[in-house]
C-alpha cells in the first residue's frame, strides 16, 4: 500500500484551516495535515525542514494579507530544486476572477486551481489516487 | 481672475519683433522670447508653455521645421506660425499637416494676435482638462475594479466556508459535533453580515447627504457601547471613557458613529488575550469649535511598516483574525469628509493609540 500523503494547508481563515484539515483526514487521503495561517510562516517551514521535508501537497489560499498565494508561489520558485521536487502546489480559493484563474493556470508551479469548498474526490482524481 | 497667466514662447530672429511683441502683451501674458531656435529648445526643457509662436523665416531652421522638430517631444503647447505673405504656401502646408494651429501674417495687428492667442489657449486648456478628467476617471475605474475584486472575495469567502462546513457536517455521524459546526456557521454568517454592513456604511458615507445635528458625545458613546458589549469577542476587555464636552458641537452623527464603532470594534478584535488586563480607553475633549478623540488600547499593536497602510482600502495588516480591510478605510473616509485628521501611534505587543481631530460644522 502506498504511504499516505502529507498535506500542508495555507490559509488566513481559521475556519477554512479547521474545515479542510478535518475534511482531508476524514476522507482518508491523509493523516498528516500541517496548517499555516500565514504564507510567510509556511515558507519558513519549508526551508527549516529542508532535506527532511516529506513529499507534500500544499493547498494554498489566494487572498491573504502580508503574502498572498501568488507571492508565495513567486518565493517558492526561488527555492532549491530538491525542495521544489518534494512539493506539489494546488491553489484552493473562492475566487471567480478570470485574471486570477488565468494567472493560476499559466503558472508552471501551480498544478491546478481548486474552487472552495474543496471536493476531495476531485483532488484525488487530480492526484491519480 | 486668479488663474495662472498664459505662458507664451516667441521665437523670431528679428530682435525688433520680439521686443515689440513683448511690449504689447507683457501685461496680459507670461512671455519668454528668444532669437535662436537652439536656445528655444533649451527653454522648452525648463519651462512649460501653453503656446509657442515662431517666425517662419529664420536662418538655421524655418518656423515649420522647428515645430516639426519639437512636436513629438513637447506636444502640449499650441503652435502658431508668424509669416509674411510670400510664405503663404508653406503656411498652408503646415496647417494641413497639423504642424500649426494658426498662422498670423505680418505685419501683425494687436487684436488679431490677441484673438489667435485666446483661441489657442482655449484649445490648450480643453486638452489639458480632458487629460485631467481622463486620469481622474482612470483612477476611479481602477478603484472600482479593486473594490469589486475585493468585495466579491469578502462576500464569497464566508459563504464558501459555510458550504465547506455543511459538506463536512454531512460526513459526520456523531450528532454532538454537529453543534460545533453550527457554531462555525454562525460565526461565518456573522462575518459576512459585518462586511455587508460595512459596505453599506461606506456607501452612505461616500454618497449620502450629511445630516448635521448637535452632538452629545455622552449619548453617542453610550449607544455605541450598548451595541458591542454583548459581542462574544468582547472577552475580558475593560472599556473606560473620559468625556468632557463644553458647549455645542455640531457634526454628522452617522459618520461619528461609524468612526467610534470601527475603532472600538478593532480594539476588541485585536486585544492581546495574553495580557491580564486588556483595556480600551476612550477620551473625548469637545469644544464648540473642535473635538479631540483618542482611542487607546494595550492590544496587539500594529507593525511600524503597516502603520501608513492601514487606512487604505482592503489593506489587511497581520495574518490572524484580520477582517476585510475596509473598517479603517471607512473611518478615514468619514474623517476626511468631516475635514478632520486621524493619526496612529503603535508598538507591537504594547498597544495602539488613535488620535482624531474633527472641527465642528457650523450650520
Amino acid at each position: 500500500m502506498k504511504p499516505l500523503l502529507h498535506f500542508c494547508l495555507i490559509d488566513d481563515s481559521a475556519f477554512d484551516l479547521f474545515i479542510y484539515e478535518k475534511l482531508l483526514i476524514k476522507s482518508g487521503i491523509t493523516d498528516t495535515v500541517k496548517t499555516f495561517n500565514s504564507a510567510r510562516e509556511a515558507l519558513k517551514h519549508l526551508l527549516t525542514e529542508g532535506s527532511v521535508l516529506p513529499e507534500t501537497i500544499i493547498l494554498l489560499d489566494l487572498q491573504m494579507p502580508d503574502m498572498n498565494g501568488f507571492e508565495f508561489v513567486d518565493e517558492y520558485a526561488n527555492l532549491p530544486g530538491f525542495l521544489r521536487e518534494k512539493v506539489k502546489i494546488f491553489m484552493l480559493s473562492s475566487t471567480i476572477d478570470t485574471r486570477d484563474i488565468e494567472k493560476a493556470k499559466a503558472s508552471p508551479h501551480i498544478i491546478d486551481l481548486l474552487p472552495k469548498p474543496l471536493e476531495v474526490s476531485y483532488l484525488k482524481n487530480r492526484l491519480s489516487l | 481672475m486668479n488663474e495662472k497667466p498664459i505662458t507664451i514662447l516667441y521665437i523670431d530672429d528679428e530682435e525688433h519683433n520680439l521686443h515689440s511683441f513683448k511690449a504689447s502683451f507683457r501685461k496680459q501674458y507670461d512671455i519668454t522670447i528668444t532669437a535662436s531656435v537652439v536656445e528655444a529648445e533649451e527653454i522648452l526643457e525648463k519651462k512649460d508653455f501653453c503656446i509657442i509662436l515662431a517666425d517662419q523665416r529664420m536662418p538655421v531652421m524655418s518656423g515649420v521645421q522647428f515645430f516639426e522638430k519639437i512636436r513629438l517631444k513637447f506636444p502640449k503647447p499650441i503652435r502658431i506660425l508668424i509669416t509674411g505673405h510670400t510664405d503663404i504656401g508653406a503656411a498652408i502646408d503646415a496647417i494641413n499637416k497639423g504642424e500649426v494651429f494658426r498662422f498670423i501674417d505680418k505685419p501683425w495687428d494687436y487684436k488679431y494676435v490677441e484673438t489667435a492667442i485666446s483661441n489657442a489657449y482655449e484649445i490648450y486648456k480643453t486638452r489639458e482638462d480632458l487629460k485631467q478628467r481622463n486620469s481622474e476617471l482612470q483612477k476611479a475605474n481602477e478603484e472600482l475594479d479593486k473594490f469589486v475584486y475585493s468585495a466579491s472575495h469578502d462576500l464569497r469567502a464566508p459563504l464558501m466556508s459555510v458550504l465547506g462546513i455543511v459538506n463536512l457536517a454531512l460526513l459526520e455521524e456523531d450528532v454532538q459535533s454537529q453543534n460545533e459546526y453550527l457554531e462555525l456557521i454562525r460565526q461565518s454568517v456573522k462575518k459576512l453580515d459585518t462586511f455587508i454592513i460595512n459596505i453599506i456604511d461606506y456607501y452612505k458615507n461616500a454618497r449620502g447627504v450629511p445630516v448635521v445635528t448637535d452632538i452629545s458625545f455622552d449619548e453617542l458613546v453610550t449607544e455605541v457601547q450598548a451595541t458591542i458589549q454583548y459581542l462574544p469577542e468582547y472577552g475580558n476587555l475593560k472599556m473606560t471613557t473620559d468625556i468632557d464636552q463644553s458647549g455645542n458641537f455640531q457634526s454628522d452623527v452617522m459618520k461619528l458613529r461609524i468612526i467610534f464603532n470601527n475603532l472600538i470594534n478593532n480594539a476588541i478584535k485585536f486585544q492581546d488575550k495574553s495580557k491580564p488586563d486588556p483595556y480600551v480607553h476612550l477620551t473625548v475633549r469637545s469644544t464648540p469649535t473642535e473635538a479631540r478623540i483618542t482611542v487607546a488600547d494595550n492590544g496587539l499593536g500594529i507593525k511600524e511598516s503597516d502603520q501608513d497602510k492601514i487606512f487604505r482600502m482592503f489593506y489587511r495588516a497581520g495574518a490572524t483574525n484580520s477582517g476585510s480591510g475596509i473598517g479603517l478605510y471607512i473611518v478615514h473616509e468619514a474623517i476626511s469628509k468631516l475635514e478632520g485628521q486621524i493619526s496612529v501611534s503603535s508598538k507591537i505587543g504594547e498597544g495602539s493609540v488613535f488620535e482624531i481631530n474633527i472641527p465642528s460644522i457650523r450650520k
